[in-house]
Parts: structure tokens; sequence; C-alpha cells
């Protein structure tokens, strides 16, 4: 019994362990009176500010508003982006005026066009979302492209020959055999959009939000909340890599024998 | 010269849109108005300030981003007990947005530089820390072995087998450093700067519907990102990883 417990409590402890450590420096500098409490305040008022904000249900709110936004755009993004990176991959015609606009416009910064998208489509929702999408197309249209052409030549030929038509073809050997590359596209369109839509909310004077919620908190000094937000948008982000994208790829891409695991 | 065709169409397609009034001339300047503020304000030098702002900050917190990254890293792939510790607080701290530290980079160490480099330091250090970790547990056991075999120790098997053979993941990591800390500096120039920088150019110029210098500015960030991502690394690549033959050893 307890020969089977101790690795496992020995595991825990281990990963705590410098959670703990940091959590005292933390409590040490806070309570050393260095600094104002207001701007760096023990952790316990930053436990109490979480409490308080999510039972009064204004955190919840936010964060429910910040993961509307992040769906929103990260959705419109995987459709456009898979459906014209497939296009480009597919037709010639496509790839040569599409290609050159797309290797332009990725390595420029997304939030560079923030302010250009809040003059076109005004502050709030309908330009925060239309920028995120933006942003996040562009992994997707170039990893779906890479998987499209990476199909071997000899599958679509030996589907052709046992008598595969085009939808054939696409539904059971280019789907499936772009489908790596697709996934990983998507995944590195929603870390991108994660990544810069706490910051497009700070810019676009959304009504609720986490992004908002932080750069609001800055006005009345309220380091503790804004240190609860950070600690939900942590959360947020760690949730998302282990509940959506892990599982995702487990049972698509590894159960078809696309890769192993 | 495919290329070309497709700017051409794109480049005409903007120009129509633009020219037929459907837009305000203040939100959808024609290509030659922007061409013209480019033109005026890289003449003016007004451009190369801001631009000079921008590459020192990057280039201060991707420095620091770089020594702490690659110092951790190192000491996380040979060390179990470092790794121990610190992996777990990676693990939490990445999935977090540099830019949601912007806040409280600012009420602590108010608007201007050290905010402004302090944000990028974060997007930077994690690509170039995971990447150096990676490399080092990467490093071919046998090539450890022969090189211990052969009397190589402490510092001669570090600089002469583990430097070399985890530089192309080193490589990589300031690559991608690189492109989180581009990102990071223009967002955090909207958020924290006070008045030099490309991100805050073009954030003040919304205030007066400048268009034209929004499009110039972001412009002049596409061509130095363009630059470095092709010119500089590339340059680095050649003279390292490539010239010690690593690119094709890791493949292999």
């Amino acid at each position: 019994m307890l020969d089977q417990a101790s690795p496992r409590w020995r595991g825990a402890l281990s990963v705590s362990a410098p959670f703990i450590v940091v959590a005292a420096l933390w409590e040490i500098v806070a309570r050393s009176g260095t600094f104002p409490r207001r701007l760096f305040p023990p952790l316990e008022d930053v436990a109490e500010t979480l409490a308080r904000l999510t039972a009064a249900g204004i955190l919840p709110h936010h964060a429910f508003e910040t993961i509307a936004r992040l769906l929103g755009g990260f959705g419109i993004a995987a459709l456009a982006g898979v459906a014209l990176g497939i296009l480009m991959g597919r037709s010639r015609r496509a790839e040569d005026l599409l290609m050159p606009l797309v290797s332009t416009g990725a390595p420029i910064p997304g939030l560079a066009y923030a302010p250009l998208f809040l003059l076109w489509f005004g502050l709030g929702n309908v330009g925060a979302v239309i920028l995120v999408a933006f942003v996040a197309a562009f992994p997707i249209v170039l990893n779906s492209w890479t998987g499209v052409k990476a199909v071997k030549e000899i599958w679509i030929r030996a589907a052709q020959s046992m008598g595969a038509g085009d939808r054939r073809l696409f539904r059971h050997v280019i789907l499936p055999g772009a489908l790596p590359y697709i996934l990983t596209g998507l995944r590195l369109g929603l870390a991108q959009a994660w990544r810069i839509l706490v910051a497009v909310e700070m810019l676009a004077a959304v009504p609720w939000g986490l992004g908002w919620l932080i750069f609001g908190a800055r006005e009345f000094l309220n380091t503790d909340a804004m240190l609860a937000g950070i600690a939900v948008i942590g959360a947020i982000g760690l949730a998302l890599e282990k509940l959506v994208f892990q599982p995702l790829e487990r049972y698509t891409v590894v159960r078809w024998g696309m890769m192993t695991s | 010269m495919k290329a070309v065709v497709s700017f051409v169409v794109a480049a005409a397609l903007y120009e129509l849109v633009a020219r037929s009034g459907w837009f305000a001339q203040a939100l959808v300047p024609t290509l030659p108005a922007i061409a013209a503020t480019l033109w005026r304000t890289l003449a003016d030098g007004s451009m190369l300030n801001h631009a000079v702002a921008t590459v020192y900050r990057v280039a201060a917190g991707l420095g620091l981003a770089c020594a702490t990254g690659l110092a951790l890293g190192v000491l996380m792939g040979r060390f179990r007990a470092v790794e121990a510790f610190f992996l777990p607080l990676v693990n939490v701290l990445m999935p977090v947005p540099s830019l949601a530290w912007a806040p409280v980079f600012i009420l602590w160490f108010g608007l201007g530089n050290t905010a402004t480099i302090l944000i990028v330091f974060y997007a930077a250090t994690f690509p170039m820390l995971l990447n150096a970790w990676t490399g080092v547990r990467a490093v071919n056991p046998l090539w450890l072995r022969a090189a211990g075999a052969m009397g190589a120790r402490g510092a001669e098997l570090f600089w002469k087998v583990i430097v070399p053979a985890t530089s192309p993941f080193v490589i990589t990591g300031l690559r991608l450093a690189f492109q989180r800390a581009w990102i990071a500096v223009v967002g955090a120039e909207m958020l924290a700067a006070s008045d030099f920088g490309l991100g805050w150019v073009i954030f003040d110029a919304k205030e007066f519907l400048n268009a034209d210098v929004m499009l110039a500015s972001l412009a002049v960030i596409g061509a130095i990102g363009f630059a470095f991502e092709r010119l500089a690394f590339g340059a680095l690549e050649r003279a390292t990883v490539m010239r010690w033959g690593m690119v094709r050893a890791a493949k292999a």
C-alpha cells in the first residue's frame, strides 16, 4: 500500500515544490515592504480577489467573452484557412496567385494591423474578431497547403486506378493524408490567436474580456485583479493545450496511423 | 515572375477599392499616397528614428532572452534537479501571452523602454529555452561516449561535442524567439511605449486617422522582419551549423 502510494506522493511533491519556492519568494518580497502593497500584493490578496471576482460572476463573464471571441475568430480562420490552403494545394492557378501574398503577409506581426482594423471596422467585437481570424489564418493556410502537397503521388494514382472519383479521392486519400499538417496548422493558428487576443482586447476597448479586465485594472492600481486575470489566462491557455489539442491528435491522426504518438 | 503578377493584381484591386469612393480617403488611402508618405517619413529621418528605437528594444529583449533561455535550457538538459525544478514553472508560465503582462509591467516600471523590453524578453525566452533543452537532450549518446572514450572531459566535451550538436536546435530557437519578439515588440509599443517606435507610430496615427502613416509603417515593419529572417538568420546558419556539417547530421 505504502509502496504504491509513495512514488505518486513524491511525484506530486516534486511538481509542487517549485511553485512553493516561488510563492514563498513572492511572499517575502511582498511582505518586506520594499514595494507598496497596491503594486506588489501578497498572494492571499490575489487569491481573495480571485475568489471575490469569481463569486460575483465578474471573472467568469470576462473569461466567457474572451473564449467566445477566441472561438469565433479561430472558427472563421479555420474554415477559411483550410479551404484556402486546400484550394492552393490542388489548383495551380490559385497557388500562383495567392502564394506570394500569403508568404509576404505571414511574417508581418498581426498586432501591427490592429489599429488599422479598428479604424476600418470600429472599436469593439467586430474588429477584434476579424483581426484574430486574420492572424490565425496564416499558419492554417500554409500548413494545409503543405499537407495537400505532401500527399504521396503514388496514393493518388493508386486510388485513381482503382476507380476513385474526385470526391472519393478527396475524402479518402487527400484529406486523411493532409490531416497531420492541417492539425498542426490549426494548433499553431489557435496558439497565435490566443497570444494576440489578450492584446487586441486591451486595444479594442471591448466591454468585457480578460485583456480588458487587466488593462482596465491598471487605471485603479488594482494589481491583485491583474494578477488574478493573468492566472485565469494561464489556466485557459493550459486547458487549451491539454484538453483540446492533445486528445484531438490522439483520436484522429494517431488512430488513422498517420503519425505515431 | 508569377509573384509579380499576383502583386500587380492585388495592388490593382486595392487601388480600385481606394479610388471607388466607397470609403473615406483618410481610411483607405491610395497606393501613391502611401508611397509618398513612406518617402516623406524616410527622407525627414523620422521613420528611421522609430525603426532604430524598435530594433533596439527587440535586440535588448532578445539578447536577455537568449542569455537566460540558453543558460537555463542547457542546465535543464544536463542536470536532472534543474529540470525537475524549472519545467513545471515553464509549463505554467508559457501559455500566458507576453502582452498580458503589459499592464503589470507598466505599473511596476512605468511607460517606456523597461516595460517594453521586459515584454519582449518574456515572449522570446520560452522558445529559446525549450529548444536549447531539447537540443541538449537530443545529443547522440554515441558521440558522448565516443568523445569520452577518446579522452574528452568536462569543458572539452561541452564545447567540442554538446555545443555543435545542440546548435541546430539553438538556431531554430533563435529564429522562433525573434518571431515572437517581433510580434511582442509591436504590441508592447502600442501599449507601453511613450514616444518612439514603429508600433507606437501606428497606434498614434489612429488618433489622427492617418491610415497612410499606418500602412507605411506596416511596410517598414514587414521589411525589417523579412530582412532579419532571411538575411541575418540565413547568414548565421551558413556560418555555424552548415559549416560544421550539423544540419545534415541532425537530419540523418
